[in-house]
């Protein structure tokens, strides 16, 4: 580091005195040339030290930024598909799926609302939603009626971080699914703070790890632990314990309130 | 490394800062737009799903 600095007092001597063609500052034999290495790769780590830190800014920072942005837009969308559906009484085309299928609301780790689309890929989740499985298990829609695991998965960290605080949902909190018409109530039931990524059993219909016998309405939430890392997964069970019609002015059920 | 940019620069010390405030926010802006969101997915910091990948 001494070395460093010292080449660049006599460079920057060098520089801003007036030019002198006698002294050629690369006319001083080995030693010169040795001090220039030394100097350029100093150089290099110091900027590969605030590459890294710029790529930590990017990934806690900017990478929520855009994809807020991203899914505020989207949300808005559907918010006005259904608002348009509820004033026009849904003619063609009134199921736009495509933005999102409805906002999950979990009191306990976030404030708002949470858009769910479909697909679990990268791409789907960087844009700041929670997305429901379609492969290695297809998650089952609430919607549906049918009995099955509704799974989702979402950031924890970065990308707008929706399940940043799935560590703060304890056996009994409320989780909600809000669709065009209904309000689905889940409880949560089970916690999985720890599993590996390759326990795709977790998403299974009737979730055998969570104490499931049954067959029964769940709905899965799994993100990666522990936070900025993605060495595990941690997964939160929950069960349907009733549906509310949405009214004119769409009041949330009581656990929102 | 730095140095030689700064000599290579033209203008005074003023025009010179300023030149290589830009240089430095282009650079930023090419790692933010096109190098980090490149790079992360091949780094281990932020898969959520389970998979048998």
């Amino acid at each position: 580091m001494a070395a460093t600095t010292d080449t660049e007092h006599q460079e920057h001597a060098g520089e801003d005195g007036p030019p002198d063609p006698g002294a050629g500052r690369r006319g001083r034999g080995p030693r010169r040339i040795v001090a220039q290495t030394v100097s350029v790769f100093g150089e290099l780590l110091i900027t590969a030290g605030l590459v890294m830190g710029l790529f930590v800014v990017y990934s806690l920072w900017w990478t929520n930024v855009v994809a807020d942005r991203a899914a505020d837009k989207q949300a808005e969308k559907v918010r006005d598909n259904w608002a348009q559906d509820r004033v026009g009484g849904g003619g063609p085309g009134a199921l736009d799926t495509k933005a999102g299928i409805g906002f999950l609301h979990v009191p306990a780790m976030s404030e708002g609302d949470i858009l769910v689309e479909k697909g679990t890929s990268m791409k789907v989740l960087n844009d700041g939603v929670a997305g429901y499985y379609t492969d290695p298990v297809k998650a089952t829609l609430p919607t549906s009626d049918k009995e099955g695991n509704f799974s989702l998965a979402a950031h924890r960290d970065g990308h707008g971080a929706k399940f940043h605080n799935i560590d703060k949902i304890d056996k009994g909190d409320p989780i909600v699914f809000e669709t065009k018409d209904t309000w689905y109530v889940y409880k949560a039931y089970a916690v999985l703070p720890e599993t590996s990524k390759f326990n795709v059993d977790v998403l299974d219909g009737i979730p055998e790890e969570s104490g499931k016998k049954k067959a029964g309405h769940y709905i899965t939430l799994t993100t990666c632990t522990p936070v900025y890392t993605s060495r595990y997964r941690y997964v939160v069970w929950g069960e349907l314990v009733r549906t509310e019609k949405v009214d004119g002015e769409r009041t949330p059920p009581e656990e929102l309130r | 490394m730095y140095g030689w940019i700064w000599r290579h620069l033209p203008g005074n010390a003023w025009v010179k800062a300023l030149l290589s405030l830009m240089l430095a926010m282009i650079v930023v802006y090419v790692l933010f737009q096109y190098v980090f969101p490149w790079a992360e997915p091949l780094l281990p910091f932020n898969d959520v799903t389970v998979d048998n990948q």
